[in-house]
């Protein structure tokens, strides 16, 4: 039987090894004998099942400033979060390595010294200095059939236009190869394309059509009625179109069902643009209000005055996953607006020549076309936050003489700005615009048809629930918050422990993890350093409390749900701070490592404390 | 002077070189580039739970051959795929589950059941039933006398009995085996007498299991009717240890990896695993089965083990994780009375009260056949990504969710509302008594009544 003992201590089991180990050395020290044979069948078969493959082997020493995991009871719990952690560190330590591997450089304009500027270069400079084959993006299409929209698939390499009185084309303009080219005869208003350049949706003058790369009509869809602006969400195979009757619509173009329909109840609508990285549709509309959509949400997730007057453009900047947003109304005024915060623009300027429309490029480049020429806005200024209605540095400017100007668009991973307007498109170049460096397993504007057809497959078996679309799209994999509702009246409940629910069970027997609450609760009650010991149950805490010493401030904020924001208890809270920033200030004066306040006349004036 | 470049990709790198080859592709790893990546990991955790539950077809095949239940099962050592099995009509027989052929099949082996078989070696299978013999059999194809597979056999040597056998093992690598019966007795292969008999003082059980552990090949455990298990060591003839539980146990196996760990299927519906260091209180728990358990076994690796029940089902269930067993079961199958992980650990082999001996695989949801490594990358990933999201509510729930027999369903129901009022009402008499009069007592120390040495 003691062979049997002494075999198993050689092997070890995890859990169990702290006991073992002094026993071990203790008792037996010829124990470790049988090991260093190397011919135990036991515990090779165990070695051979228990060893980590040598993808997850640590290579190294786990990285610095990983968060630690000390205050969690449970030890399998505790490693798997340790290692968890650590894979994640270096998952984005090997990220910034793989920086390396971007080959291509951004296009760019460089002046030397403050007399040059950039807005002086024109295109035929730019076109010179670029590349033969950079140059070929500057281009001028004349065309009949009124001001021309245009749109480009999200690799870039696809341009689909359409004219107001109804001629669409779809091209291939890097080759030139013509997909289809229409003349439907009826007013039209907007293009887009769907998932790749395969599918193209028109918003005609009655309803949407839906037409296949050779221009066959496959779909009319009817529930959009007088649609004027289309947008595709790639990632959610929605089509979205707003109109004239003021209802945004959202179809599943894999389904074909229609997901959504939301009444704006804020009459036509003809400004609308997605947000990239959230999949929210933002809508301008003609009382100067823009508003965010979810199809979830049944009212806009922000309302938002922004102009006075029409709102007549709109773009979310991509660079910065959608954090900030242009629009622009119909008295000329463009504002760049903060998504996380809706107070008030961050800049706003006037243009000359009316109501102007955007586009923010993938770089962060801010295209304004108004009047009779196309500006463009590098990105630090446009987003700095800045009082006063001054235009902020141009970057490049480009007159067009066709007016109206009525599309922007920046073509992906190029450095070209197609300009649609009364005598068809001119696409000019705006080095810095774009991207250099794509990523194939999303856009490539070089795939063959093969990959085209695979990627179509996988995006169709990742596409997100409508549902799932949100202001913050990282709501996703993270922590439900904690219930508010409890059983619990002053920390006691009638009800027995078994029928408990399991987070109010471990709270009674002190293993909630409450380490965080414990750490607002720290810093509230002051810095004395109150060390608590990591782990005592709540009746224990409250029989060891100190009492009588003025604490019954205290007592009340603990008191005091955390969540709610009382206005007693933040008053409460202030003053104790207040306090205690007094408190530290005389302990510093005390020592001579500050100076007391001098006492001036205009004290007299201050408001009591 | 004014510096301009243009962004310009250059065709030549991103085209193939020669007509036929591949599209180079380019990755840019900024998270900007990729936007809902989360999202779409979780669809694709989604779809990964998805289509394991429905590539999830673990019934391999039914070995016929017996006409009464399949009372228990040995594998060859040595062997991925032969199978010994002994029935209660008396039928022995060892299959080659891979062909699904018989090896070797004695219609009347044993007069009643065949309680217990076990290799001896790589050829002879020695197997004893309730007509109290044990009796050694030649398992190779044509034995010295001739005689096919299916011809009447002639043990090569009966070892004869006073009782009632009800199990029998082999010792690892000497010559020497152990039954029990009322007492444990050991034999040597040579002998027609027991060269000892084992039994723990004051004890008038019937011994229904006995297991030699197979990495200390000297030490034997069994397990009786007086709800106890017992610890022997043939070098000193003596029962080391005993521990009496509340329920007996049925079924029991040693952990090939842990020599110290064994598996006990025991009557309340649960497993347990003792670390027979410390047999005040068991390891591990293991909850599910809704009936008593009949038959338990490791798997060769000792990460998961197999049991079945009564309850018609048969789990298999990690080491150390006490709930939410893999659960097989089929319309057809019957109280499953034995069960055997095979040799290489994919499969797992139950034998039930219908007389049929059914293969399953270890993994659900695993493809048999050839695998290509793309393939295996794809498991892999869906693999990982399972684990990565098993917390969100949606794809834990479908890889969790099992179906099962509506009477097992029924009465998993039921056991849960009386252990959760049971529960309940001792919350309550401990609320109206004095305090600190009676304490909780955790599960684990309920199990064992007494430790005897």
């Amino acid at each position: 039987m003691d062979s049997l003992f002494a075999k198993a201590d050689a092997i070890r089991p995890v859990s169990k090894r702290r006991k073992t180990d002094k026993d071990d050395r203790r008792s037996k020290p010829s124990g470790s004998k049988q090991t260093e044979g190397g011919h135990d069948k036991t515990l090779n078969s165990v070695a051979h099942h228990t060893a980590l493959p040598p993808s997850l082997r640590p290579s190294s020493p786990p990285p610095e400033g990983v968060k630690k995991y000390n205050h969690i009871a449970n030890p399998k719990l505790r490693t798997q979060l340790t290692r968890q952690s650590n894979l994640a560190a270096r998952q984005k330590a090997l990220l910034k390595d793989a920086e390396l591997l971007l080959t291509e450089d951004a296009g760019m304009i460089e002046v030397e010294g403050e007399l040059e500027k950039t807005w002086r270069v024109s295109q035929s400079e730019v076109t010179q200095a670029a590349g033969q084959e950079a140059a070929k993006g500057r281009k001028e299409w004349v065309l009949d059939g009124g001001p021309y929209r245009s749109r480009y698939t999200r690799n870039g390499r696809h341009l689909a236009i359409v004219g107001k009185k109804g001629h669409v084309a779809t091209f291939d303009w890097q080759t030139g190869t013509m997909h289809s080219e229409l003349q439907l005869g009826e007013t039209c208003r907007d293009i887009t394309f769907l998932h790749d350049h395969s599918h193209y949706a028109v918003a005609q003058k009655k309803y949407v059509f839906i037409y296949d790369r050779d221009g066959v009509e496959l779909h009319r869809l009817k529930s959009h009625i007088e649609p004027t602006r289309l947008e595709f969400l790639p990632y959610h195979w929605l089509l979205a179109s707003v109109g004239n009757s003021g209802w945004l619509k959202y179809q599943d173009t894999s389904t074909g069902k229609v997901v959504t329909e939301h009444r704006t109840k804020l009459g036509a609508c003809t400004t609308m643009a997605q947000n990239q990285h959230n999949a929210v549709i933002h809508l301008g509309h003609q009382n100067g209000t823009v508003t965010l959509w979810t199809p979830n949400l049944p009212h806009p997730a922000v309302r938002l005055l922004a102009h006075l007057g029409p709102v007549v453009g709109l773009s979310v900047d991509p660079s910065t996953g959608g954090r900030y947003m242009a629009t622009s109304g119909q008295d000329g005024s463009v504002k760049v607006w903060d998504c996380r915060n809706w107070k008030g623009a961050v800049r706003e300027w006037k243009t000359r020549g009316g109501g102007a429309e955007l586009e923010w490029s993938q770089k962060g480049v801010l295209a304004v076309a108004t009047g009779g020429s196309v500006n463009t806005y590098a990105k630090p200024a446009i987003q700095a936050s800045f009082t006063g209605s001054v235009q902020p540095p141009l970057y490049l400017t480009h007159p067009i003489p066709h007016r109206p100007l009525v599309s922007v668009r920046f073509c992906p991973f190029q450095d070209i700005l197609t300009v649609g307007h009364a005598a068809g498109l001119s696409s000019i170049l705006v080095p810095g615009a774009g991207e250099p460096n794509f990523d194939s397993t999303e856009a490539d504007p070089f795939e063959n048809k093969r990959a085209r057809r695979e990627r179509e497959v996988k995006t169709l078996l990742d596409k997100i629930q409508p549902d799932a679309i949100t202001l913050d799209p990282e709501f996703v994999g993270s922590l439900a918050p904690e219930p508010k509702l409890t059983t619990a009246v002053n920390d006691k409940t009638d009800l027995t422990f078994a029928r408990l629910p399991r987070l109010e069970r471990l709270r009674v027997s002190g293993k909630a993890d409450e380490t965080e609450d414990g750490a607002d609760a720290g810093a509230a009650e002051g810095s004395d350093g109150e060390a608590q010991p990591a782990r005592t149950s709540k009746a224990e805490k409250e029989k060891k409390k100190m009492r009588g010493k003025n604490k019954s401030l205290k007592r009340y904020l603990r008191k005091q749900r955390k969540n709610v924001i009382d206005p007693k208890a933040v008053a409460v809270r202030e003053k104790l701070e207040k306090q205690r920033a007094e408190r530290k200030k005389a302990i510093a004066i005390a020592r001579g490592e500050a100076e007391p306040r001098k006492p001036s006349a205009l004290d007299r004036f201050r408001r009591p404390t | 002077m004014v510096k301009i470049s243009v962004l310009q990709h250059a065709p030549s790198s991103h085209l193939p070189s020669r007509p036929g080859d591949p599209t180079p592709t380019s990755r840019n790893l900024d998270p900007l580039m990729h936007p809902f990546a989360k999202a779409r990991e979780r669809t694709r955790a989604l779809n990964a739970a998805k289509i394991e539950r429905i590539f999830a077809k673990p019934f391999v095949a039914a070995l016929e051959g017996h006409l009464e239940a399949v009372e228990t099962m040995s594998r060859r050592p040595e062997s991925l795929t032969a199978i010994a099995s002994g029935s209660w009509d008396g039928g022995l027989v060892v299959h080659d589950i891979a062909e699904r052929t018989h090896l070797m099949r004695v219609n009347d082996a044993h007069k009643g059941k065949v309680t217990g078989v076990c290799f001896a070696d790589e050829h002879r299978l020695l197997s004893c039933g309730v007509d109290r013999n044990v009796k050694l059999w030649d398992t190779r194809e044509v034995d010295e006398n001739g005689a096919g597979p299916s011809e009447a056999r002639k043990p090569l040597s009966i070892f004869p009995g006073k009782t009632a056998f009800n199990s029998i093992d082999h010792h690892r690598s000497d010559p020497v085996f152990a039954t029990a019966s009322t007492i444990v007795q050991v034999w040597d292969e040579t002998k027609s007498a027991p060269i000892s008999n084992l039994t723990f003082p004051t004890s008038t059980e019937t011994i229904s299991a006995v297991k030699f552990n197979l990495a200390e090949s000297s030490v034997l455990a069994s397990i009786g009717s007086d709800r106890t298990f017992t610890l022997y060591d043939i070098r000193t003839g003596k029962a080391e240890r005993r521990v009496v539980m509340q329920m007996r146990s049925n079924a029991l196996s040693w952990s090939p990896t842990f020599p110290t760990s064994v598996l006990l299927a025991s009557e309340d519906h649960n497993l347990y695993t003792f670390d027979v260091r410390n047999l005040s209180n068991p390891s591990h728990i293991y909850k599910g089965h809704v009936a008593a358990v009949t038959s338990c076994d490791w798997s060769p690796t000792g990460l998961e083990f197999v049991s079945g029940g009564w309850d018609r089902t048969v789990r298999i269930w990690k080491e150390g994780v006490g709930t939410q067993p893999e659960v097989y079961h089929t319309k057809r199958m019957q109280r499953v009375t034995s069960t055997l992980f095979s040799a290489d650990a994919r499969f797992v082999l139950s034998g039930s009260d219908d007389g049929n001996l059914r293969i399953w695989k270890a993994k659900a949801s695993e493809k048999l056949g050839i695998v290509t490594t793309r393939e295996r990358a794809a498991i892999e990933y869906r693999d990982s990504l399972r684990e990565k999201w098993k917390f969100d509510p949606e794809v834990g729930k479908i890889s969790r969710t099992r179906h099962v027999p509506k009477p097992v369903h029924k009465a998993s129901q039921l056991k849960r509302t009386m252990l959760d009022a049971r529960r309940v009402k001792e919350e309550r008499r401990r609320k109206h008594t004095r305090a600190g009069d009676s304490k909780p007592k955790a599960e684990r120390k309920r199990v064992v009544v007494a430790e005897q040495s």
